[in-house]
């Protein structure tokens, strides 16, 4: 008891709470959307690269494998008004030389939660993948010197041409055809050019004003966060990650509410800062209204950024960002509240770059990312591949990882981005669900049967690859640099994580 | 007055009647660009009331910019048959100077520096889409100088058009006063676009309704009337306005389109028109008789309290029933075109429920507003009006 007394302060004093860092959206440092799935009988896999802007363009392609594909359409939905609020889809062009690659532009008009409706037309039928995405403003747009110049100097051609005008106009304007103007009018309309200037000059002074007020409502608009704190206390023996919402938009019920992803509230990742040697990913439970808690794993003490993956019920989601310290708990072994939690500590585990494209897993059994030889390069999709054997190289069986074949943690070492992985991408299945439920609008037996055999079952996700014990993650790396990547499959009812790192190179020009 | 020499008009002056019966083309230039721009403009609004997508390309903009062209282009040559010309010729005569080098007709340069404008406002707004994103309002200061452009080309337009009147005076006369009336129109067509906000006819029994369309329109249409050589020159001007909002709205609908952004919550199936234009013919109606009974009155402060309370209880009078008939299913026509929802409206907002919306203002509120506020902005603004008009009649060139 006493042990548990001391723990507690130790804690308390360690850790304190810390408030969530500004980071916006879904996943952090990579704002792109990447979706790999199925339309229907064919495979698509869809990018979309969002403006950054409301309303905005976003650019998506959609590359369809199948040579029998007629046409390809696209179709911002808006969570409150669904398909039958949405413009007619637009039909996305091929790209030139790309067979297979279509592409379109996505007029995104207000700031929350989309889902881009993918339809594929062809000679085995046409089938619909929905794709969800947030629609933010996340930057602030600075003036370029060239464009800057030349609106100054026409602003001022415009300012001065006017004056002149102004001098014409009392000077000449009212003389008979011929006349010339004598002294006294020519001083009247220096006066009242004077009059003009100082006039013209207080009204680009407002419209300056003006154009400030526009730009601070502007920022002001910018997506932000959810506030939110995560904190560790002792409960008794069993030490305690709370992670709490503390935004005046949450207790004031202005967002829509929580909803599950793969069954679970809140995917909550912790990495230690900065060697990246222990990683974890649990499930807190809510506890209340603002509070969810989870047993820590046996991590060793130090710094840890904490990522909180929330997906709310309009379909928009968002990771939180924090930084936490977890002192010494010397704890060899706890028991997770969740039975998918799953976390890798240092042991075995070098310093990033260090690691090989083999990586061994608690049970023994051997991680291999198939092709690790592969180059990677910002801004161009990838496949990162996985399989799992056996020491003596047999294959073996995964079991469905919350309804996956593996999830994947991919961050860069100076944490600037981070992301949670599927084999369909990095969209939330939860958004994805909310709107196929939304889209349906009817809750006969029929139409939900008609729906069910209308889009993917979530088993199906996990059948995208045909190799048995391998799982894939299509991403398309945002930044060039050094990325550590965390792979878990479920084996044997245990959650096996395993750690790799990835070199990205520069993005290429086009 | 400052003449100071006048050469006799021997050397066929344009507009004179030693050249009668030929309307300088870059009158005609001018007047086209003013009219491409207007019909542009409403054009544009309609499509983003009905389509909302749209690019630089949209045939509304390219209204707008071909009208700015012409104008411009058509001033800009005379500027330069002017400057270049000898300096006893009639075009050299009937210039200003600009620059101390450049000659040309006043309005000829008003019309170039709205084409600069609007073409200065192109990559301004451009910048504007990328940093704050696309269009969800009409005035953001790349719009304004836009519109600033677009109305200088309609007043240099009517510049020109009042040059050659004042300078004419024989059957000419009558023709230029024409073209300033119908340029009038335009511009009174601008102002109208500009206060729309407040012309919404859900505000036509609030006191802000008569507050801001006194503030405008009396220092517009007595101005005009006042420079113009017509018989009713407010009404004709009112006239013109209400012409082409309503052709506007007759012509537009007649189109099918839908929207192409959402979210979408009306069902719109056609171009979707601006609203029912004013009753401004009755108030400007009212002016001219008003200006005929007192022309021979010198306080000008006196005519514009006779004019400013004219206007505002012929307004009021007229647009205040006229508005309980706007609210009801009887002008949900293609006369009156009052099922005109923007296809982003919600079907519970007051101008689909088809309501008035008072904004909290109490009968007192109201009434003070109407009878004491709006009198005096109305007087204010036509009285402002009387010396616009005054400087009007003196532009000869």
């Amino acid at each position: 008891m006493d042990d548990a007394g001391t723990t507690v302060k130790r804690l308390v004093q360690a850790v304190g709470v810390a408030v969530i860092a500004a980071v916006a959206s879904a996943h952090v440092g990579s704002p792109d959307t990447y979706f790999r799935g199925k339309a229907g009988p064919y495979d698509v896999n869809v990018s979309i690269r969002p403006p950054g802007v409301v309303p905005g363009l976003a650019d998506i392609t959609v590359r369809v494998s199948d040579a029998a594909v007629r046409r390809v359409t696209v179709q911002p939905v808006f969570w409150q008004t669904s398909t039958g609020g949405a413009p007619r889809p637009d039909v996305a062009a091929p790209v030139r030389g790309e067979a297979g690659l279509y592409s379109a532009q996505l007029w995104l008009m207000r700031s929350g939660s989309y889902s881009v409706y993918v339809a594929v037309e062809g000679t085995a039928g046409s089938g619909t993948a929905v794709v969800p995405l947030n629609s933010l403003a996340t930057r602030r747009f600075i003036m370029e010197r060239g464009t800057g110049f030349m609106l100054a100097g026409l602003g001022l051609f415009l300012f001065f041409g006017l004056l002149s005008i102004v001098a014409a106009a009392t000077r000449d304007a009212s003389l008979e055809p011929g006349a010339q103007p004598d002294p006294r009018r020519v001083w009247r309309a220096r006066f009242v050019t004077t009059g003009a200037a100082v006039f013209l000059a207080l009204a680009v002074t407002g419209g300056k004003n003006w154009w400030d007020s526009e730009d601070e409502s502007y920022r002001r608009g910018l997506a932000r966060p959810l506030t939110a704190e995560a904190g560790t206390y002792m409960d008794g023996s069993r030490p305690v990650l709370r992670f709490t919402l503390t935004d005046s938009s949450w207790f004031g019920g202005r967002t829509t509410p929580l909803i599950p992803d793969h069954g679970k509230m809140i995917h909550l990742f912790v990495v230690r800062s900065p060697g990246l040697d222990a990683f974890a990913h649990m499930h807190p439970v809510r506890v209340d209204s603002a509070n969810f808690e989870t047993t820590l794993p046996p991590l060793p003490a130090g710094t840890y950024r904490v990522y909180a993956d929330l997906v709310h019920a309009s379909g928009f989601s968002r990771t939180n960002a924090d930084t936490i310290e977890i002192p010494d708990l010397s704890l060899s072994s706890a028991v997770p509240s969740d039975a998918d939690d799953g976390w890798r500590t240092p042991e075995s585990v070098p310093v990033p770059g260090m690691l090989k494209s083999e990586s061994m897993l608690k049970d023994r059994s051997i991680m291999r990312w198939e092709n690790a030889g592969t180059a990677l390069q910002a801004g161009k999709p990838a496949s990162l591949v996985f399989s799992v054997r056996t020491a003596k190289d047999s294959v073996v069986e995964l079991q469905p990882y919350m309804s996956m074949r593996g999830h994947a943690a991919v961050t860069r070492v100076d944490g600037s981005v981070f992301v949670h992985l599927h084999p369909m991408g990095t969209i939330s299945m939860a958004s994805q669900r909310s709107f196929l439920q939304r889209a349906t609008g009817d809750t006969s037996v029929a139409a939900i049967l008609a729906a069910a055999s209308r889009y993917p079952d979530d088993t199906t996700h996990t059948l995208h690859d045909a190799a048995p014990g391998a799982v894939s993650f299509p991403y398309i790396f945002p930044e060039p640099g050094r990325y550590r990547i965390w792979v878990q499959v479920k084996r044997g009812g245990q959650i096996l994580t395993g750690v790799f790192d990835a070199d990205v190179a520069e993005r290429q020009q086009k | 007055m400052g003449t100071a020499t006048f050469t006799p008009a021997s050397t066929a002056l344009p507009g004179t009647s030693a050249r009668a019966a030929t309307v300088p083309w870059h009158l005609f230039g001018a007047v086209f660009g003013a009219t491409s721009i207007v019909i542009g403009v409403i054009w544009d609004i309609s499509w983003h009331m009905t389509i909302g997508r749209d690019s630089f390309w949209t045939p509304a903009h390219l209204a707008m910019y071909l009208g700015g062209l012409v104008a411009g282009v058509s001033s800009g040559w005379t500027v330069l048959q002017s400057t270049f010309a000898p300096p006893t010729s009639a075009h050299r005569q009937s210039s200003v100077q600009f620059w101390h080098f450049f000659h040309g007709p006043l309005g000829a340069w008003v019309c170039i520096w709205g084409t600069f404008a609007m073409l200065t406002s192109a990559p301004f707004d451009d910048w504007w889409h990328n940093a704050y994103g696309l269009d969800v309002e009409i005035l953001s200061p790349p719009h304004s100088v836009l519109a600033l452009g677009m109305i200088a080309v309609a007043f240099g337009a009517l510049l020109l058009a009042l040059g050659l009147q004042n300078r004419s005076s024989d059957e000419m006369r009558a023709r230029y006063g024409a073209m300033f009336a119908y340029a009038g129109g335009i511009l009174v067509v601008f102002v109208s676009v500009l206060t729309t906000e407040y012309a919404d006819r859900g505000l036509m029994h609030s006191s802000i309704f008569y507050k801001v369309m006194c503030g405008v329109f009396p220092f517009v249409l007595v101005g005009l009337a006042r420079a113009s050589s017509l018989r009713w020159p407010a009404t004709t001007i009112a006239a013109v306005y209400s012409a082409i909002m309503i052709l506007m709205g007759w012509i537009l609908p007649l189109f099918p389109a839908e929207p192409k952004l959402a979210p979408i919550y009306q069902n719109v199936t056609h171009m979707v028109p601006m609203d029912f234009p004013l009753l401004l013919v009755v108030p400007a109606f009212a002016i001219d008789i008003v200006m005929r009974r007192m022309s021979g009155r010198r306080n000008d402060w006196i005519l514009a309290a006779a004019l400013g309370v004219a206007f505002l209880a012929t307004l009021a009078v007229a647009q205040w029933p006229f508005a309980n008939f706007l609210q009801s299913t009887a002008s949900q026509n293609r006369v009156f075109f009052t099922d005109n929802y923007y296809y982003a409206m919600p079907s519970q907002s007051h101008t689909v429920r088809r309501l008035f919306y008072p904004m909290g203002e109490t009968t007192a509120g109201l009434l003070t507003g109407i009878l004491l506020v709006a009198p005096v902005i109305a007087i204010a603004s036509a009285r402002a009006g009387l010396g616009w008009g005054k400087w009007m009649t003196r532009v000869r060139r």
